[in-house]
């Protein structure tokens, strides 16, 4: 079936729903429409859209008053979307100048819209329950687990091609039992007593140095270089440890008469010698105790050749892999395992009772401030403390179990499950606010992060600052490994990555293979695998490198490990790791239309399919859907069989399909951009023939431009096209981040973001920056309509 | 976080139930069903008092209609070819030919055939199209059962599906994806999501953990429940004065969730603690071989039955415009690319490949059925009226009339059952729907689109 977000029909519907402001158009309107606007009309669309013309079932004079006519919204919406996209008028009629196209979408927005793009409509954004994603990464940044979502949480349902989007993210009484389950098994493995120990400090082999200019670390010490290796390190408490030193012996397979000795000594002091020579052990250790002083103490390990190798014989080597220092020994000292001051941050708890409970508070104030992502209010946080009470009353009861039981209560809240953003007059739509600084935290950490607010962001927000820092915090996050979740959440959806290696597709058959097994050897896991990686890594490369977003068209590199390129039939790359190839001038890749991610997830199992391809291009690229096909359409299997051709190239079949659909406008849209990918089959493999006859891949698009290569179409894409792409990409990332999908009256915040986009040369921090900036992303306004 | 110490392999566990199953009454089981009883003597009941069982299995794209359809009418006809491998259950069930979700055709709508048949089959009702915020349908008929007597069990129903991943993007042509992936409507707004995880079924029936601590597991929880819920429902109602329209209309599906949870654990008391199902839970997660984990969904719910936690159940076995490919049957291409085969007798044969996969599970759910005896006597399927069907009937050419239905069980002796019976071309499903509704004792004059209660059955 036809993937196809029906963004007209959702305007359309969002228009109808919002209601026709009330009384006539005034008389300066209705002047100036015969002035300056209806002329531009009549010249370029009452050809075919007027006195009694009605191409499409679609005209523009059947009114009776100029009140009916402006007030069809329905009607404008279609022209404002058809002339901004080019799609009218149609390419081989006369077109309107670039000025004369802006002015008639500006005359639609300021008096059919009534946008006003000093003050623009930040929309509303539904409370917003996390998705499976977010809950994982939420929990794991809370509680450091790795919770397993996928077995226990249903998959999400999506809307405008997201997963984050409020009103479609429900929830059923299953699932909030789910919740209940999830919290329950969360808080079981990580918010439970443990066991504290005597500190252990590890000294990093690493950092044992010679004295310059040698370079030798304990990490490699040869017997026949003797030397002396030492680091310093900083004790808190005077008194005696254990030191545990942890090493092996290398250099010869054979036994060998070489010998040496190494000495551990601390603050120059020797306290154990260890005899060393050949063994096939690949640990050994040693302790030896030794008295500390508070602050500085140097460790050294310091090594003497006892006796040389024996002629033939090969040398040997010290590899030291762990130092560790342990103690006290008195045990006036003991730490938890280092998890366990996630929750409990000040470590374990007092004997008495009321120092119990208050302690109970504090690590609940501090858990619940974090997963609430907001201050915790002194009501909600007594009746946290409550149920501590009630779980500490019963016999037996751990105190950090008594905690967890509280904590349990902190993970089912929906203050938890749900991102909720309060503000004054919640009901009067007119009321517009920009957000607290609580919630722009969040808004920013689910949209890069997939999780909640760090302590920085929090602090920031908790001290008012974080606006004041918005640039420097953004940037910060994206540095942070964790934006990676945004690489394979947003472009995951986007470009449809997730569904590269789950997709159903039989090499076997598109190969023309006897053996199923073969066919997986050459498009196997691995290489899925890589797809997917491909498609990431060239979008957070670009994300990284704050380059143009039109590279996703026009770079002469990708990202490969030796499988793929083998695929894609590129030489010298080596090795499961994925890495920055420049491809050679020869190669028919470059740029996302040729990745094999995009190529597999728009095939049919068995056969590449133009229509998918087709479309993924206007809906994900230049944000021009087709309209839903119509039913009864004939197939292309069908087209063949009435041809009476056994074999016909794609291309052919169409174009057969074309003359005999009724929809030949809509494909003239779809198929050309489809076809133009033909090189590559199913599995994204490269072809030059099909059927035995070459690949036609030249065509253009419907606002006229015209390529014979994959190659020149991403020129265009790139060149003059570009506006659309970037309102695309604009579109994507602002439904994905807020939430929610777009409005006619978002036009007025993507428009802006398009134009600095045009300025900058369309770089991706610029993008995410402005974004972040948006009306939509800072402000929020009350519910209903206006 | 798995806290399983010991795994039984699927088969252990397919032994274990078999054991059970063979047994002629579950003694177990007797006073709880009695008490039920007593307690609830109208909902939900057969004349003879025993629980009446309602049951949906959905099965997507159409089927090859001239190798399904019947020959011959009433008791005399013979069985498409499709169907043989439920034929020697012909005194278990009644074929229905004839029956049309009018709300499935386009009417105006555009493309998205597979959305609507998925959506119309148990509700009747016309979704709108919409692939974002405002999703629209109707209470389907289980749901509705579930909201009049699904107070007689410890579930008011049970939502499954062996759809346990989702493509990103889009659905059909501009249908939210929750139409094509939902059987169950608990309201016009809110599908019941389905469950795929047979474990996780499982746990929520009886419980986690080994067999012996189970029942104690789960009243454990439950107790503990209780202040969890009431400090939750707390903070819900503080947060919900501060949120506007649509947010509270959000937050409210949470409240409902909470409610409902607290009603359960109110009915523990009338209940007592879950039964012993006479069967290891199934291992972790969604089993990777289609057939084995559609058999043990259709094992859970027959265990569902058979301990009586619930009465309504419904199970989507894939949902329309599933381009599943069925490798364990030679069948390489997508389901849903097949089911437009434009007369393609190779295609033709392959769809009628999957038409008989699907019978044969619908037969082992029939034997399953068939299989455990009832504590008031007879078998299980002979209290049940378990309906399998499909919202499509020629998936090539997306039609919504002429669907194929079955159904299977006598309701406790008021059907009439061994009978292939044709009803005039544009006799509205929700007929059917309707009727059901009835007997499962949730008094209805009106459902989806029906014209009239179905009389013939």
């Amino acid at each position: 079936m036809l993937k196809v977000s029906p963004v007209f029909q959702f305007w359309v519907g969002a228009l109808l729903l919002s209601t026709v402001p009330g009384g006539s158009y005034a008389a300066p309107v209705a002047d100036d429409f015969k002035k300056s606007f209806e002329p531009l009309l009549a010249q370029y669309c009452y050809d075919c859209h007027a006195d009694g013309v009605d191409k499409g079932d679609f005209t523009l004079d059947a009114y009776s008053n100029l009140d009916e006519h402006l007030g069809d919204r329905e009607l404008w919406l279609r022209v404002w979307e058809n002339l901004r996209s080019h799609l009218m008028p149609p390419a081989d009629k006369d077109q309107p100048t670039d000025d004369e196209r802006v002015q008639l979408a500006a005359w639609i927005e300021k008096n059919v819209f009534k946008l006003d793009p000093a003050n623009p409509d930040p929309g509303r954004v539904t409370i917003r329950r996390m998705n499976r994603q977010e809950y994982r990464y939420t929990v794991r940044d809370l509680l450091g687990i790795d919770f397993n979502v996928s077995d226990a949480l249903p998959p999400d349902d999506t809307g405008y091609g997201f997963d984050t989007i409020g009103d479609v993210l429900s929830i059923s009484p299953m699932l909030m039992e789910k919740y209940l389950d999830a919290a329950r098994k969360i808080v079981e493995s990580t918010v439970r007593p443990q066991e504290s120990k005597l500190p252990v400090v590890s000294l990093t082999p690493q950092y044992f140095k010679a004295p310059a200019p040698l370079k030798k670390t304990a990490e490699w010490l040869p017997f026949d270089q003797p030397v002396e290796v030492k680091r310093k390190q900083v004790f808190e408490h005077a008194g005696e440890y254990q030191i545990t030193v942890e090493y092996k012996t290398q250099g010869s397979d054979e036994a060998t008469g070489h010998a040496a000795t190494l000495a551990l000594r601390v603050n120059d002091a020797e306290i154990a010698t260890e005899t060393l020579g050949w063994d096939n052990r690949s640990s050994i250790k040693f302790s030896a105790k030794a008295k500390l002083v508070e602050g500085d103490n140097v460790f050294s390990l310091v090594t003497t050749e006892t006796e040389k190798p024996q002629e033939g014989e090969k040398t040997l080597n010290l590899v030291v892999s762990s130092v560790t220092v342990m103690g006290p020994l008195d045990g006036r000292v003991k730490v938890y395992p280092k998890e366990y001051y996630r929750v409990f941050f000040k470590g374990g708890p007092a004997k008495e009772p009321a120092q119990r409970e208050a302690y109970a508070r504090e690590v609940l104030q501090r858990f619940a401030d974090r997963a609430f992502r907001r201050p915790v209010d002194e009501p909600t946080l007594d009746r946290l403390v409550n149920l501590y009470r009630i779980a500490a009353a019963e016999p037996k009861t751990a105190f950090e179990n008594a905690v967890g039981y509280a904590v349990t209560a902190v993970l089912a809240s929906p203050r938890f499950l749900f991102r909720a953003e309060t503000q004054p007059e919640p009901d009067n739509p007119g009321k517009v606010v920009p957000i607290d600084e609580f919630a722009l935290a969040s808004r920013l950490s689910y949209f890069l992060w997939s999780s909640l607010p760090d302590a920085e962001l929090f602090e920031l927000a908790q001290k008012g600052e974080l606006r004041a820092n918005l640039a420097d915090q953004l940037d910060r996050m994206l540095e942070d490994p964790k934006s990676q979740r945004f690489i394979e959440n947003f472009v995951g959806q986007w470009l449809m990555t997730r569904d590269v290696e789950g997709i159903n597709i039989d090499p076997r058959r598109i190969l023309g293979f006897k053996n199923q097994e073969d066919g997986f050897k050459v498009f196997g896991r691995r290489q899925r695998q890589a797809m997917r990686l491909e498609t990431e890594m060239l979008v957070a490369y670009l994300l990284k490198e704050n380059r143009s977003a039109l590279e996703l068209f026009t770079a002469d590199y990708s990202f490969l490990n030796e499988p793929l390129a083998k695929f894609y039939g590129i030489e010298g790359v080596k090795g499961e790791q994925m890495r920055k190839v420049s491809l050679p001038k020869e190669s028919k890749r470059g740029g996302i239309l040729t990745h094999g991610s995009l190529l597999v997830v728009t095939s049919n199992p068995t056969r590449t399919s133009p229509v998918k391809r087709g479309l993924f291009v206007l809906e994900n690229l230049l944000h021009t859907p087709a309209p839903p096909a119509p039913p009864d359409v004939p197939t292309l299997e069908e087209v063949k069989k009435e041809a009476g051709k056994k074999k016909m190239t794609m291309r052919e079949t169409m174009v057969v399909h074309r003359e005999k659909a009724l929809c030949a406008s809509c494909h003239a849209r779809m198929d050309d951009l489809g076809l133009a990918l033909e090189n590559f089959n199913a599995i994204g493999m490269f072809r030059a023939e099909e059927e035995g006859q070459p690949i036609d891949t030249a065509g253009k698009l419907i606002t006229g431009e015209k390529f014979s290569t994959v190659a020149e179409l991403n020129q265009i894409l790139a060149t003059s096209r570009r506006q659309d792409f970037y309102r695309c990409i604009t579109s994507k990332l602002l439904t994905f981040a807020l939430g929610r999908g777009m409005e006619y009256y978002d036009s007025t915040s993507i428009d802006k973001i398009v134009v600095e986009l045009e300025k900058e040369g369309g770089k991706m921090r610029t993008l995410i920056h402005a974004v972040v900036n948006s009306t939509p992303f800072q402000k929020r306004r009350g519910d209903g309509s206006h | 976080m798995k806290n399983t110490p010991s795994i039984p392999s699927r088969r252990s566990f397919l032994r274990g139930l078999g054991t059970c199953l063979s047994l002629p009454a579950l003694e177990s089981l007797l006073p709880i069903s009695r008490a039920v009883a007593a307690a609830a003597p109208r909902g939900a009941t057969t004349a003879a008092g025993a629980p009446l069982r309602m049951a949906f299995l959905y099965i997507p794209n159409g089927v090859i209609l001239d190798k399904w359809r019947p020959q011959g009418e009433g008791k005399e006809f013979q069985f498409g070819e499709t169907m043989k491998p439920f034929a020697q259950y012909k005194e278990d069930l009644q074929i229905f030919t004839g029956f049309e979700h009018a709300n499935g055709w386009a009417g105006g709508d555009g493309g998205g055939d597979h959305a609507r048949a998925n959506a119309t089959v148990l509700t009747g009702a016309r979704p709108r199209k919409t692939s974002g915020s405002d999703i629209y349908l109707g209470m389907s008929v289980d749901q509705v059962a579930a909201r009049e007597v699904g107070s007689a069990t410890r579930f008011r129903s049970l939502e499954l599906t062996c759809d346990s991943v989702r493509a990103s993007g889009g659905c059909d042509s501009g249908y939210s994806c929750a139409y094509q992936f939902n059987l169950s409507w608990r309201s016009e707004t809110q599908p019941a999501t389905p469950e795929p995880s047979p474990r996780l079924v499982f746990e929520r029936l009886f419980g986690s953990g080994s067999k012996e601590e189970r029942a104690k597991s789960f009243m454990a929880r439950q107790a503990k429940q209780k202040s969890i819920l009431d400090f939750v429902m707390e903070d819900a109602k503080a947060l919900n004065q501060q949120l506007g329209r649509n947010d509270q209309n959000k937050l409210d599906e949470y409240l409902t969730g909470v409610r409902e949870i607290e009603q359960r654990i109110a009915s523990m008391e009338k209940f007592g603690p879950p039964p012993d199902p006479g069967a290891e839970a199934p291992v972790e997660g969604v089993p990777g071989q289609y057939e084995a984990h559609i058999r043990l969904m259709m094992d859970m719910q027959v265990l569902a039955f058979q301990t009586d936690s619930t009465r309504i159940s419904t199970l989507l076995l894939a949902h329309d415009g599933s381009n599943r490919s069925f490798k364990e049957i030679g069948v390489a291409d997508g389901h849903h690319n097949l089911s437009h085969h434009q007369n393609d007798a190779e295609k033709i044969a392959k769809i009628e490949k999957i038409d008989a996969f699907y019978a044969r599970q619908f037969a082992y759910y029939l034997e399953r059925m068939r299989a455990v005896q009832d504590a008031q006597g007879g078998s299980l399927l002979d209290n049940s009226m378990v309906v399998y069907c499909g919202g499509l009937s020629d998936g090539n050419r997306h039609r919504h009339d002429d669907l194929p239905v079955i159904v299977a069980g006598k309701a406790g002796g008021r059907f009439q059952p061994g009978r292939h019976v044709k009803f005039a071309g544009n006799t509205p499903m929700s007929n059917l729907h309707l009727r059901l509704l009835n007997e499962m004792g949730a008094k209805a004059d009106r459902f989806g689109d029906a014209t009239e209660m179905l009389k013939n059955i």
